[in-house]
């Protein structure tokens, strides 16, 4: 579940949890300019596609925010 | 005097005395008068009722031939014709809860009020509780007397056939509806009255009371994402462009299925959002922010998912009661598993 208020979506039990931009724009941020809203977008998305092959045991974040944070 | 009301007393093989889990199989049978705990609701009923007869069952017969138990259970008592039933007290017993719950069931299809008890997470609790009248007890037999003075409190009342009262009043599980009733003084001085126990640490009860969230069990993570057939979810109320197919803004009883089968991206021409939570204009310049085709359809172009599913489900997830959001979630993820999805992207917003 990708989703901008994730700790709703993790106190109701949804269990692999992705941390998208913002309610209005969960997968981008158009005030980025094209360019860098589709890259923040996809990382989101290859965040989800990263939980979906990830175990877990309960609800569990995925940040791609701050894994890019770390990267940088 | 009046002539005391008929109640017929349900208890289980172990409580009537026959014997523990070596006799849990035995059938359904009826003896005369109070039996076991029967004795002590009859102290609790007083002049006004009396136990006439006890129905008897083996925990294992009734829990796993509950439609036969049912029936035997309905034929003894259509012949006896009490005033009410009373089952129980089955504690944190499951099979012995259930069967109480089989016997009140049992007890409605005759037109006969019932009424048991047993603790809330008790299974038979938790699948009838709103159609049975339970009252709620503790864990084990220690908390008998509490539950034979609730037992016989209600049953007495739904004897003489008066009208319950709200749950938290008479003493019985919430079923699960509303019941309008004048607590005496207005709301902000409850609220504030339950603000300074709280301050206090002093005990209070709350009128809303808190539902633990379903706990679900993970899926299995996806071994191999490139073969992956993978679909889209989204809450984000995206509907085609001018809404023809009259999806609702907020508390959606239902969800549209598009395919997705001949697109690239959602284009704003063709897709928009129509949700009363949030500020829809953004996502109606690029849909994709709520349902993330584009992004998909490049991965799957460079292999590293196998496939973007043909159809994706949408819906505003905005107002709609927790009942309604399971019912269309199981219905959503039973057509995308039929579908031969392997991994789903729910957006929600």
């Amino acid at each position: 579940m990708i989703s901008a208020i994730y700790n709703l979506a993790l106190t109701t039990g949804a269990n692999r949890v992705v941390r998208g931009a913002r309610i209005e724009h969960v997968c981008g941020d158009p005030s980025l300019g094209p360019d860098k809203d589709y890259a923040y977008g996809m990382r989101i998305v290859e965040g989800a596609l990263a939980a979906i092959c990830a175990p877990v045991t309960g609800p569990t974040l995925f940040d791609p925010h701050a894994e890019a944070a770390h990267a940088s | 005097m009046t002539t005391p009301l008929r109640v017929v007393h349900y208890v289980n093989q172990f409580f009537a005395g026959i014997g523990g889990e070596e006799q849990a199989h035995v059938g359904v049978s009826v003896r005369e008068g109070a039996v076991g705990p029967g004795r002590a609701l009859e102290a609790a009923l007083g002049d006004a009722a009396r136990v006439v007869a006890t129905v008897i069952g083996g925990d294992n017969f009734v829990s796993e031939n509950q439609d036969a138990a049912a029936k035997a259970i309905g034929g003894h008592l259509r012949e006896l014709a009490p005033d009410v039933v009373v089952a129980g007290p089955a504690f944190g017993s499951g099979r012995y809860g259930l069967a109480c719950a089989v016997v009140c069931r049992a007890a409605r299809e005759l037109g006969l009020p019932a009424v048991t008890a047993m603790h809330p997470e008790n299974p038979g609790a938790m699948a009838h509780r709103r159609d049975v009248v339970i009252v709620p007890t503790g864990e084990s037999s220690t908390s008998m007397p509490a539950a034979v003075a609730g037992l016989a409190r209600l049953g007495l009342k739904l004897a003489r056939k008066e009208p319950l009262g709200p749950s938290e009043l008479e003493g019985y599980l919430s079923q699960g509806a509303r019941r309008v009733w004048d607590r005496g003084r207005p709301g902000h001085a409850r609220a504030l009255d339950m603000l300074l126990d709280k301050l206090h640490g002093r005990p209070f009860v709350t009128e809303v009371p808190f539902r633990a969230p379903e706990r679900v069990e993970p899926a299995a993570p996806l071994a191999d994402l490139s073969r992956a057939r993978i679909g889209m979810v989204t809450t984000g109320g995206l509907v085609r462009k001018g809404n023809p197919d009259q999806q609702v803004a907020a508390n959606a009883a239902r969800y549209h299925r598009h395919s997705v089968a001949e697109l690239e991206a959602l284009s704003p021409k063709d897709w928009e959002a129509y949700h009363a939570g949030y500020f829809n204009h953004i996502v109606n310049t690029n849909p994709n922010y709520i349902l993330p085709l584009s992004f998909l359809r490049d991965l799957e172009r460079q292999g590293r998912i196998g496939k973007v599913h043909e159809w994706m489900y949408a819906l505003p997830g905005v107002s709609t009661p927790v009942a309604v959001s399971t019912r269309l979630g199981k219905s959503i993820a039973d057509d995308l598993k039929a579908g031969g999805v392997e991994g789903v992207l729910l957006v929600a917003t």
